[in-house]
Order: structure tokens, then sequence, then C-alpha cells
């Protein structure tokens, strides 16, 4: 080991001012922070179109937005969220830590790796610039049905640059994915077996494998659509003998595994957090690390339980309740042993604990209501009303977007070198905790009512109106919790305490450097003989001290 | 630690405690904890199967969340240093094989009585003593439901249908996806153009039921609504026998005033009460036959009797003549 390269390779001077040594960079810890922080970004305008939806559906018969700009808020929302903030946001964890975790010097392919991150911001950019063209940015969803979203439908360039936006990003994630399971299948440290290695990583292995499997299935589509609009062919016009279903299967058989994606790097996050919290080992590692690759192999056989209203045959019906209900038992067998890991623990509640204890806490909502979903009979009545507004995001929010808190609070001190401050730590956590159920759980009982989504405004007075506009204050307390989080970024940026190598005293290998790391991360590495080498190594110095 | 049974005997009547609780709610209805109450067979037995899955996603619910909390309050740090270890144990097969057949076996009863219901929310009766079920073929467009019954009569955005009677609905679009939806009613069938869904009902009781559009199809996705009026067999003959009038004030209210205004004074369309074009057949024909620029298609798949219901009507009670200057 002390044979690795410690010298930093030569840079010519033109790369190294303070902005053109980030432009050029190809260290994967500078290109996570990139990833983050551009993911945040994304993440506060996605959040701003949210609130402006919340704002309109706050009273009945609003006209604080156009029906137009409405439609384009949800759709380009939708977008945000999922392939500009929960996805990079999770490759740029995964850019600064899977190499630290697995103890190697980088990636496999350093340079392929910034690529990935430019088409990321230029897919985000272009997204955003669409707003300007002729009748605005795609208002057809984010995901963009056909006829709707077909040439006759969809007026102007909107459409047409949500596809180019929706391309460069895909290929930025393909590459990112590609990145990562060449790193993790080749580059681990002496003695790293695959029952060794931290349960993040196997859970960017599962996300990297998704992303490779289906984003290519979502761009055939994708292409299919642009040809549709601008070459004159029919794929999915039924009067040219197109079919437009055929466009809902590419998408949900991308867009189903995509969900997963989102999904499990946030329970890895909390696979790697409760434990360190608990004082414990996880309870069940090879559990966790199997339910994690069933869930992949699973959520490939599902994608149709977002079609069962459009008249599929019974049997196909039938098959996709069992594969959709089958995906709750891996599902299960990870909460159940994260509950476990707190069994008989020394539980400290520091902020990245609180956010995993509060993925639990909302995450199980968000899997109990998959199950309505997934019995087909129920979901006739429940699809496409606020019922499924609110299990997604009781899955995406309350799922990836705590997981991602978690991991902010848990590895910012490994990432800046600084603590962020515990008791507006705190703060954050509960305003956002309160206020993501005020504004989710009561859009069950919106979708239970009848309310569609994506309806700009609606007529009726009574629930309906208290509902909304519970879910519209919730919103509200949602944005001041965020506020405080960005208030706890710029207040420990000058005088947050500086952070020690090992502040958590955690388990996995990239307590073992400094923070922030070197650009070489590690002078030298212990040969790794479990899964948790820090502990190890502690533990051999407390006995060779007695 | 208290005695083990003594927990879980308190973990067991906090689970029925919120089954029932979430029982009795269900059977509310009303509220938001459970799908409309139902006012045909097949919304009922979707309404039975919601509830045989709430009793166990509410008992699950209850375990899960109270087991982490009770962990939360009990294994608390109390003061103990960050170095105080809990014991080192890894994991245990029995209970991993507990907690993956447990979560089959409730799935497995859950999808048995999905299973044993379906029969009933999925089929159309056959009808026998009632003469088979009526059909009624609903075209979707944005933004408007047209249907057509089997003597050929057509009606927009009302749906009329006797009371007590099975009704088969055939349903399809004319040009975007839209989704036909009554709550009380029965769940949600797309309309997707090319092919045809179906769906039926046999509403108990008469009265009007809110139905509505749910699949987003388009800028006025929130103004597709639709009411079904259920009504005694004879009024319903009645109605037949008169739907004729009604077609051309029916096409303009649906399918032209929710773009331009129930006068044609303008709204998210131009004002067209004062355009020519209202009283130049050929030329209107066109225009609502093919769309315009933001303009869709409205009278795709229209007969040439629809057509001259709604010019008939557009002279008569639409056009104000041209005015100079405006």
């Amino acid at each position: 080991m002390a044979a690795r390269a410690t010298v930093e390779p030569y840079r010519p001077d033109w790369r190294q001012g303070r902005v053109m040594s980030w432009i050029t960079t190809t260290d994967h810890k500078r290109i996570g922070i990139l990833y983050i922080w551009t993911s945040l970004v994304f993440f506060a305008a996605g959040g701003i179109l949210a609130l402006l939806m919340r704002a309109q559906l706050a009273q009945a018969n609003e006209h604080f937005i156009t029906k137009q700009s409405y439609n384009e808020l949800f759709t380009i929302h939708g977008t945000t969220m999922i392939f500009l903030v929960v996805v990079p946001i999770f490759a740029g964890f995964a850019n600064f830590l899977v190499p630290l975790m697995i103890g190697a010097r980088d990636v496999a392919f350093p340079r392929l790796n910034a690529l990935s991150y430019w088409f990321f911001l230029f897919g985000g950019i272009v997204l955003y610039l669409s707003f300007f063209a002729k009748y605005g940015a795609s208002r057809s969803g984010w995901y963009g049905y056909p006829p709707l979203s077909d040439d006759m439908f969809s007026l102007g360039r909107g459409q047409d640059l949500w596809i180019l936006s929706l391309h460069l990003l895909s290929l930025g994630s393909l590459l990112g994915a590609i990145n990562f399971l060449a790193t993790i299948h080749n580059m681990r440290a002496p003695g790293m077996s695959w029952m060794r290695i931290p349960l993040f990583v196997w859970s960017i292995e599962i996300y990297a494998a998704l992303l490779v499997l289906v984003l290519p299935v979502l761009s055939v589509g994708l292409t299919l659509l642009l040809l549709d609009r601008q070459a004159g062919t029919h794929f999915f016009e039924p009067n040219g003998g197109g079919n437009a279903i055929l466009y809902q299967h590419f998408f949900w058989f991308f867009g189903h595994p995509e969900v997963y994606v989102m999904v499990l790097p946030a329970m890895g996050i909390i696979s790697e957090v409760i434990p360190v919290f608990s004082r414990k080992p996880i309870f069940g590692y090879k559990a966790i690390a199997f339910s994690t690759v069933a869930i992949g192999f699973y959520s490939m056989l599902v994608w149709a339980h977002h079609m069962f209203s459009v008249g599929m045959p019974n049997f196909l019906n039938v098959f996709f309740m069992l594969s959709s209900m089958v995906i709750a038992v891996p599902t299960g067998v990870k909460i159940f042993n994260w509950i476990a890991t707190t069994w008989r623990g020394n539980l400290i509640f520091d902020t990245a604990m609180l956010w995993a204890l509060g993925f639990i806490a909302v995450f199980t909502i968000g899997g109990l209501s998959g199950i309505f979903l997934a019995a087909f009979p129920v979901d006739w009545q429940v699809t496409d009303t606020y019922y499924v507004v609110a299990h997604m995001h009781y899955v995406l929010f309350g799922g990836s977007v705590f997981g991602i808190f978690a991991g902010l609070y848990y590895w910012w001190p490994k990432i800046f070198g600084r603590m962020l401050d515990e008791r507006l730590g705190k703060a954050h956590f509960w305003l956002v905790f309160l206020g993501f159920n005020l504004t989710f759980f009561p859009q069950h009982m919106l979708g239970l009512l009848g309310m569609p989504r994506r309806i700009y405004t609606y007529q009726e007075h009574g629930l309906w109106e208290a509902y909304n506009l519970i879910s519209s204050i919730g919103s509200g307390v949602m944005a001041i919790g965020l506020l405080v989080f960005v208030v706890n970024v710029v207040q420990t940026s000058r005088k947050g305490a500086r952070a020690v190598n090992d502040p958590w005293l955690a388990d996995t290998l990239e307590w073992y450097t400094t923070s922030p790391p070197p650009p070489h991360n590690f002078d030298r590495l212990p040969y790794i003989t479990s899964a948790r080498p820090i502990r190890d190594l502690r533990r051999r110095i407390a006995e060779a001290r007695v | 630690m208290p005695p083990p049974v003594r927990r879980k005997a308190l973990v067991l009547v906090l689970a029925l405690g919120a089954a029932l609780a979430l029982t009795a709610v269900a059977y509310a209805g009303n509220g938001g904890f459970a799908p409309a109450t139902p006012h045909s067979p097949n919304a009922k037995r979707i309404n039975d199967s919601y509830l045989w899955i709430s009793i166990f996603t509410g008992a699950i619910f209850v375990l899960v969340e109270s087991a982490l909390i009770w962990f939360i309050i009990k294994y608390r740090r109390r003061g103990r240093p960050r170095t105080a270890e809990g014991p080192q144990i890894h994991g245990s097969t029995r209970l991993e094989l507990i907690w993956t057949a447990g979560p089959v076996l409730i799935l497995a009863v859950i999808a048995a009585f999905i299973f044993y219901k379906l029969p009933g929310i999925q089929d159309v009766p056959s009808a026998k003593a009632e003469g088979g079920p009526l059909v009624v073929k609903v075209d979707a467009h944005q933004f408007y439901w047209q249907f057509t019954y089997s003597d050929g009569q057509i009606s927009i955005d009302e749906l009329h249908a006797p009371v007590n009677r099975t009704v088969r609905v055939d349903i399809t679009s004319q040009d975007v996806d839209h989704s036909w939806w009554v709550p009380e009613l029965g769940g949600k069938f797309d309309a997707i153009p090319g092919h045809t869904t179906h769906t039926w009902f046999k509403a108990d009781r008469a009265g009007t039921y809110q139905g509505k559009c749910g699949e987003f199809c388009g800028v006025f996705h929130a103004a597709m609504k639709a009411v079904v009026e259920v009504e005694s067999q004879g009024e319903y003959a009645a109605w037949l026998d008169t739907a004729a009038n009604e077609l051309g004030r029916g096409e303009w209210e649906g399918s032209c005033a929710k773009c331009h205004g129930l006068q044609g004074q303008g709204g998210f369309g131009p004002t067209v009460s004062n355009n020519a074009l209202l009283t130049q057949g050929q030329s209107l024909e066109q225009l609502i036959r093919q769309g315009r620029n933001e303009m869709p298609p409205v009278a795709s798949g229209w007969s040439d009797e629809q057509v001259q219901a709604l010019l008939a009507y557009l002279k008569q009670s639409v056009y104000k003549g041209v005015t100079n200057g405006s």
C-alpha cells in the first residue's frame, strides 16, 4: 500500500485557478461535491415550483396561476425532482464516498466521470431554459404520454427540449453508472470481499446496475416520441397505425426501476447511519444486502402496475399485482432489520440519526399505501388521484429526501471538514418532519374524496378545501425548515467546528482518512477483515493500550 | 424490561384497537378515509377490498411504528458516552425467516380476497332478467365526454341511465388519453385512442353522480367533468325521445363554451359570438373537425347530423352578427 502514488499529477497553471480547477477537475471528491451542490440548487428550484402549486390549490377557485403555467409547473417539478435532484445527488454521494469506502484512489474512469457531471448540468440547464420557448416548457406531465405529447397536442419546442434534456441526463447517468460498477467490481481494498463492503456501496451497486439496464429503454421511447414529433413517424399515433400504450410500456419499464434507483441509495444511507448511532452492528447484514439485490431484480417485473387502468388482459393485471406485492417482502425485511438494529443499542439522537429514524417512520406509510395501489381493483379507484400523489411523496420525499438529509448530516464533516450545527439541524428536522406530514398526509384523504391529480383548480368547498389548505400550510412549514438548513450551511461554512477524522466513531473506511480527505485519499490502508474496519482498528488500538 | 408476555399482549391490543378504529372510520366512508360511498355493486366490492387491505396494513403500521417508538424511548442514550456500545448482535436467521414468511402470508391473504371479489368487480353481469345490459359508448374528447346510446341518441357531458339496470360502458378516445371515472359507480378506465376499454355499473339509487377525467389530458383537464343522471325507467325513456333536441346545445356547452365562454364572449379561446365563420358551414366544419394551432379537433369522429345540430344551434343562439370596429 505504501507504494501508492502520493505525488499529485502535473497540472498546468491555467487549470489551477479557483474556477478553472473545478471546471477541469477529474477528482471524484470534487465531482461529487459539484453533483451535490448542483442537485441542491435544482432542489430549491423544484421546491419553489411546488410551493407555487400549493399556493394555487390552497383554496377553491383560485386564479393565482394560469392553467397553462400550472401544467408547466407540475411537469417541470416532477422532472426536476427525479432527474435533477434525487438521482444526481446520489451520484454525488456515490462519487464522493464509494472510492473512500472501498479504499480506492479514485473511480475507475475519472475523465468519463467528469463528462457525466457536465452532461447532467447541461441537461438541467436545457430543461430550465425551455421555459422561454414559444408556448413555454413541456406541459404533458413528467411521463409525457403521447398523444398529448405529440406535435399536434403539444405545440412549440418545450416538449422537444424536454426530450433533449432527458437524453442528456440519461447519458450522464449511464456513464456514471458504468463507472460505479467498474469501480466497485475492480478497485476494492485488499481483504474487502463482497460481504465486507459497506451496505451503502451495495445500494450503489444495484442503483448503477438498474440504471444501466433500464435507461436505454427510456432513451428508445423518447427517441421514438421525438421522431413522431419531428420526422412524421407514427410509432405512438393510432391514426397512422401506431400504439399509444406502447410508449407507456417503454416509459414504465424504465420508470418503476427508477423509483428504486431513487430509494435504494437512501436505504443504503440509513443502513450506515442507524448502526453507528445505535453503537451496534447492523442487524442482518446479509439479509439487507440480499434484499437490496432482490428489490433490484423484482423492480424490473412490476412496471405495468402503473397501467392497471389502460385495460390490460386480466392475466397481466394479476401478474403485476402479485409481483408488486412480492416486492413489499424484501422492503419489509429491511425495515425490520433496521428496527432490530436499534434494539438494546445506545441510541444517540444526533441530527443524522433523527433523519434516519424519521425515514423508517414515514417510509413505512408509503410502503403500506403501496399495497392498496398494487391491488388493481382498488387501484382503479385511487390511481391518478391525490392518493397517488401522497403515496409517491411518502416514498420519494419521506424516503429519498429524508435519506439524503441523513447522509448530508452524517458525511458533511467528511466532505467539507466542518461540523453542521446540531441545534439548527434538529430544528430543520422537526420542521420538515411536521411540514411533510401536514402536506402529504391529507392528500390521501383528498384522493379518496375524489380529487384527481394535475387539476389546476377545483370548485368543491368543505373538506376538499380544508385538506387542501392544511396541505398548503404544511408546504410552508417545510419551506421554513429547508431555509433553516440553508442558514445552517451558511453559518457553519465559516464558523463551524473543525471536523476530526472520525467524529461519530463510525465503522467504515472513509473515516480512516482526514476530513476533508487529501486528493489521493489514503496514505495507507489497513487489511480489511470485516464490514467494520474502523471499529476493528479502534479495538486493536484499545487492546494495545491495555 | 417488562415480561415479554405482557409486551406481546400490549402490542396485540394496540394492533387490534387500531384495526377497529380504522374499520369504523372506513365504514363511515366519507371524510376521505375510504373511497366514495358506493352506489353500484362493483364499487361496493372495491370498497370491501379497500377495507380488507386496511385491516392488515393498519395492524402492520401500528406494529412497526410502536416498536420503533418503543425502542427509541427505551434504548435512548441517557447520558451514556458515545463509546458505550450495545451488545454486538449481528442478526438472527430465525427472525429473518419469521419476518419474511409473515408478510408473505399476509399478502397471500390479501391477494386471495382480491381474487374472491374480482369477478364481481370486473365482469359485466349478463343481466338476463333485464334483457341484457344496456350499452353506452363513451367517446372522450379534449375536453368533453360524448355518450352514444344503443338507438343512436347522443348526449354531451351528461350520461342518462335507468336505475337498477346494468349498463355496460365502452370507452375510447378521439384524441389524447383520458380516463372515465365516476367514483360512486366504480373505478377508472382509460380512454385511449385506438383502444376500447370496458366497465359497467348498476346504480342502486336515482340521483346525480359526478364523473371526472382521471388522466391528465391538457389545458382544460380540470373542466372535463361529466354527470351521470340516474332516473326511473319512465323518465329515462322519455329523455331518450327528446335527446335529439338538446344535442346542439349540449355540443356548444361541452365542446365550445369551455374555451369560448357560454355566450361566445371569449375566455381561454377568442370571442366567437361576432365571428361570421359561425354561419359558414363548410369552413367551420373543417375547423372543428381538424383543429388549428391551440384549438383541438373537437369534432373528430362526429356524424353529419352532429355537425348540423351544432351549426343550427350556433345560428339560432350564439351568433350575434358581425360588430364593426371590434
